[in-house]
Order: structure tokens, then C-alpha cells, then sequence
């Protein structure tokens, strides 16, 4: 008989209903969407993307306190990286002891972001930024040198917003 | 050989149910399956290859890429074997900091089964909320590593960095609310006719047809055999951990589920305890320069999410490279079961028994 009574009366399916209905509630009955704590899509286009300290976006040369690229050419980022997306040559600047980077290629295509090359550097002077958008419309546009292509290491590529960190 | 009213058809490879691009070639009679054969291969990248020309170091970033759902327990398997190979003891710290990622991974593991599985079959609901869930965790992923997939979590010898600023509160916001959120899934999928009808005697596989076929992880414990490598050989620390084993004997899909929802629960535990009990001290133990290792070989074997993920490493005298590098990964040996469960059941069950399985192909093509 109980079990006749629960083939005929969907118990089943009214529980799950009265989950998802408490959660429609939950939104549906609030004034003003966005300041529901429940709300958990996030509007990205126009809201942008929020990144942890830690996040691992793009690779960026850093300056020192003159302006000067800290870089010396130690190959260390180049060794350790497991996809080979670094190329340096090595060079000369006047008044400069350190050796300085004529050329510092980063093929952004192959990268994958493991930090590798940050964590292997002992002069502190690479970073991978906060720029969360990477999407560019050529394919020129990932091959990122010092100089040239129209684009360098220190300006933001074409699409999104991009600074270049100061510590 | 056909007989009269057989037909063949291959299901994938770009099939949405097959996860990714597995390849089953079914022979049908009417609708019973009468033969059974999973074809892989569609996306071998030859990651053992890739590895024996990089360094120690450089090889963890493959194994993010292996099982893409379970990176950190990837990640944990192939420290831990590299860590056996070179004999480096890793701080406690360290030790529990990886047992409460990796369980973490694990939940993720399994909410994003859960959603996938459940899509499958039917149950479009529980997909949005289990990826509401998981999203938390790589959140907590970026805020400890800076990435949400791919994570490169842990280093030979440790750690990178300690835990960041904050992820306690984090860890604290996630364990009050994650047991609501598992009633909540159980309350949608237990009593649901039509799920029970799906999962119920669906795709069975007998503990005996499981331990010959070598089958790990849920699979197996849904057929009563309660083992379990954080248990049978504990790493990390999960020696100091107390936790059960969830088992279940019925062996069907619906039991599957069962155990892995259980194993969700023991997860939240054992981070809880990770949080109570965290140890002070270095996250990284001291390394030579560069890692080079004697002639050796190393077989390690972690409980990944989806069962036994096990690295073969030979080291080379004098090379910084693995001479060997074999992955047992889960995935691959769990598919072999497919042909067993699927033979002799309708075609409907044969997305039942996929989703079951809990395969991910970018760790069985390697």
C-alpha cells in the first residue's frame, strides 16, 4: 500500500522542486540583484575579473629604481623553462657593468604559466603580472620582445588592461 | 563475426557523454549491446616521452596536464616519487598542507563527476550546483598557487610558498557551508525515480571481475573491497588522519555514487583535521643545487581522486633527467572494465557506465 502511495504521489520529484524553488526565492525576492550574497554568476564583461595576489599572467620585465632593466642575462629562466618560450642574447650597454638583454623573446603561444622562470631568477627581475585578459587578435601579437612588433614588454597588449608591477 | 540482425556504430569520439574523445565501437543487437570496444589514442601527446627529455623539475607541468580535474593529487604523486628517488624528507608542514590540497582536489574531483555524471543522465540541477561548489576550491587553488587548473602545486623537497594570508578563512567559509551543500545533492539525486531507475543494477562489476581486471578508486570500493592507498600505505600525512573507507557491495552505479558522496564527507574530515592540527615550521627541506640522481628506480603510488595513480621513475647516473618515466594512471586501467559492464546491457546504460567510471581521456591518452 505504501508503496502504491508513493508510485502514485511524486514525493521524489517535489523535494527537489522545493530545493530549486528556495533557491530561486532566495534571488527572485531580493530588491536589487547584485546585493545578494547568493548571487554567484558573475557579470565578467562589464564587472572585471577579480585575480589573487598570486595569479600567474603574463611574463614582464622589471625596472629598478633608475629605470633600468634589472635583467643580467643570468639563462637561468631560459634553462628552466619546460617549453623553451624564452630567448635572451646576451650584450653590452654603456655604463653598465652587469651584461644587459639585447634581445629578450617571449613566445606567449607556447607558455603555460608555471612560474618556473620567476621562481628561478635570483635577481627578482621577472615577474608574471595580473593581466588576466590574454586574448590578442594576431598571432604576432604573443611574440613578445623587448622592442618591435609594435609592442614591448612594458605596454599593455592590444586587448585588456595590463601595468607593469613595481616591486 | 556479424550475425543476422547485428549492426555496428561507433559512439565518439566527439560524442559530449563519451567525456572527452573516447571512441567506443558497439556491436547492437536491437538495442543490447553485444560487443564492446573502447578505441583511445584521439589525444596521446606523449607526455612519459616529453618528460624523459626534460629535467626532474620540469616534469611536473605534464602531470597537470594528465588528469586536468585532479592536478594537486597528479602533482603530489610525482613530488612524492621524485622525493623517494633523491631520499629527501619533506617538513611536516609541507606534509600536511599537501594532504589538505589534495583533498580539496578531490572534492573537486568529485563534484565535477557528480555534475557531469548526473548531466548525463539526466539531472540538469545538480550540474549548476556542483560547479557552484567548485569554484571555491580553485579559487582556493589561485589563491595558493596563482592558478585555477593547471596549478604546479608542490616542489621536490616541499613547498614553494607557504599557505597565503587569508586562506584559513577561506577554508573556515567553505567547511561550514559544504555538508548543506552535500544534503542538498543527496536530496535531489537519492530518492529521484528516475535517477534510481538509471543507476540501480546499472552497469555491475563483480569485486572479483574488479581485482582482475586491476581496478582502482571508487569503482572498486563500490564492490566491497575496502581499499584505500591513503590507508593500505599511507603518504603524506595521512598516517595521522582519522578517516574511514567507505565501501558499499551492491557494485552497480548507484552504489558508485553512494561511495563517492561518503568519500566527499571523509574529505571534508580530513581537512578539518589538516586545519586543527597544522603544524608550525618550513614548508621546504634543503636541496642540493641540481638533482641528480644514481641509478635507481622508484615506483610511487598515491590515491588520486579516480584510483591509483602511480609514477615508475629510473634514474639515470650523472643525468638530470628520468631515464624511464611510466605513469600508471587510473583512468587508462579503470576503461579496461567498460567491455564487462557494458556487454549484455542496453545502449542507454552504456552513458551510465562511462560517466561511472569517472574518466578523464587527457590522463588515459597521455
Amino acid at each position: 500500500m505504501n508503496k502504491i502511495l508513493r508510485t502514485l504521489i511524486p514525493f521524489d520529484i517535489v523535494k527537489g522542486l522545493s530545493i530549486t524553488g528556495k533557491h530561486f526565492a532566495k534571488v527572485f525576492f531580493s530588491a536589487n540583484r547584485r546585493k545578494v550574497p547568493f548571487h554567484i554568476t558573475s557579470e565578467y564583461p562589464e564587472v572585471p575579473a577579480k585575480v589573487q595576489p598570486r595569479y600567474r599572467g603574463r611574463l614582464t620585465l622589471l625596472k629598478d629604481e633608475q629605470g633600468e632593466i634589472k635583467c643580467v642575462c643570468c639563462l637561468a629562466c631560459e634553462k628552466i623553462c619546460p617549453t623553451q618560450v624564452i630567448t635572451i642574447e646576451k650584450g653590452k650597454k654603456e655604463g653598465r657593468k652587469m651584461p644587459f638583454p639585447v634581445r629578450y623573446d617571449f613566445e606567449m603561444e607556447r607558455c603555460i604559466f608555471c612560474e618556473f622562470c620567476v621562481e628561478s631568477c635570483g635577481f627578482d627581475s621577472i615577474i608574471l603580472n595580473h593581466q588576466f585578459e590574454l586574448a590578442a587578435y594576431n598571432r604576432e601579437d604573443f611574440s613578445i620582445g623587448m622592442e618591435g612588433l609594435g609592442q614591448n614588454m612594458y605596454e599593455p597588449s592590444p586587448v585588456g588592461k595590463f601595468s607593469v608591477a613595481d616591486d | 563475426m556479424f550475425k543476422n540482425e547485428e549492426m555496428e556504430i561507433n559512439l565518439g569520439p566527439q560524442h559530449p557523454s563519451t567525456h572527452g574523445v573516447l571512441r567506443v565501437k558497439l556491436r547492437l543487437d536491437g538495442e543490447t549491446i553485444t560487443h564492446c570496444r573502447p578505441m583511445i589514442g584521439y589525444l596521446h601527446r606523449g607526455v612519459e616521452k616529453i618528460c624523459e627529455n626534460q629535467t626532474f623539475f620540469q616534469g611536473q607541468v605534464w602531470t597537470d596536464r594528465m588528469d586536468y580535474c585532479s592536478a594537486v593529487a597528479n602533482n603530489l604523486g610525482w613530488a612524492e616519487a621524485n622525493e623517494k628517488l633523491f631520499g629527501i624528507t619533506v617538513p611536516r608542514r609541507a606534509q600536511y598542507i599537501r594532504t589538505m590540497l589534495n583533498e580539496f582536489n578531490r572534492l573537486a574531483s568529485h563534484l565535477i563527476w557528480l555534475a557531469t555524471h548526473a548531466l548525463d543522465i539526466g539531472a540538469m540541477t545538480v550540474f549548476l550546483y556542483a560547479f557552484r561548489e567548485r569554484e571555491d576550491i580553485l579559487d582556493m587553488n589561485e589563491a595558493f598557487c596563482g592558478s585555477r587548473l593547471t596549478t604546479t602545486a608542490f616542489r621536490i623537497g616541499g613547498l614553494r610558498e607557504d599557505l597565503p594570508p587569508g586562506f584559513e578563512k577561506l577554508v573556515k567559509k567553505f567547511l561550514a557551508k559544504f555538508p548543506d551543500c552535500i544534503a542538498e545533492y543527496e536530496n535531489l539525486l537519492n530518492e529521484n525515480r528516475i535517477w534510481k531507475k538509471r543507476t540501480i543494477g546499472v552497469a555491475k562489476l563483480s569485486a572479483e571481475d574488479a581485482i582482475a581486471l586491476g581496478v582502482t578508486g571508487p569503482v572498486l570500493r563500490a564492490a566491497g573491497v575496502p581499499y584505500d592507498i591513503r590507508k593500505a600505505f599511507p603518504y603524506a600525512a595521512y598516517a595521522e588522519m582519522n578517516f574511514d573507507v567507505p565501501t558499499r557491495t551492491e557494485a552497480d552505479t548507484y552504489a558508485r555514487y553512494l561511495v563517492r558522496m561518503d568519500e566527499m564527507r571523509q574529505s571534508a574530515r580530513i581537512i578539518q583535521q589538516c586545519m586543527d592540527g597544522m603544524p608550525e615550521g618550513p614548508v621546504m627541506a634543503k636541496l642540493p643545487k641540481i638533482l641528480k640522481a644514481e641509478v635507481n628506480e622508484v615506483y610511487h603510488a598515491t590515491e588520486a581522486p579516480k584510483g591509483e595513480i602511480g609514477y615508475y621513475m629510473v634514474g639515470e647516473k650523472g643525468s638530470g633527467n628520468p631515464y624511464r618515466f611510466h605513469v600508471r594512471a587510473p583512468g587508462f586501467i579503470n576503461l579496461q572494465a567498460l567491455p564487462k559492464m557494458a556487454e549484455g546491457s542496453l545502449i542507454a546504460d552504456i552513458v551510465a557506465a562511462i560517466g561511472t567510471l569517472d574518466i578523464v581521456l587527457g590522463e588515459i591518452d597521455r
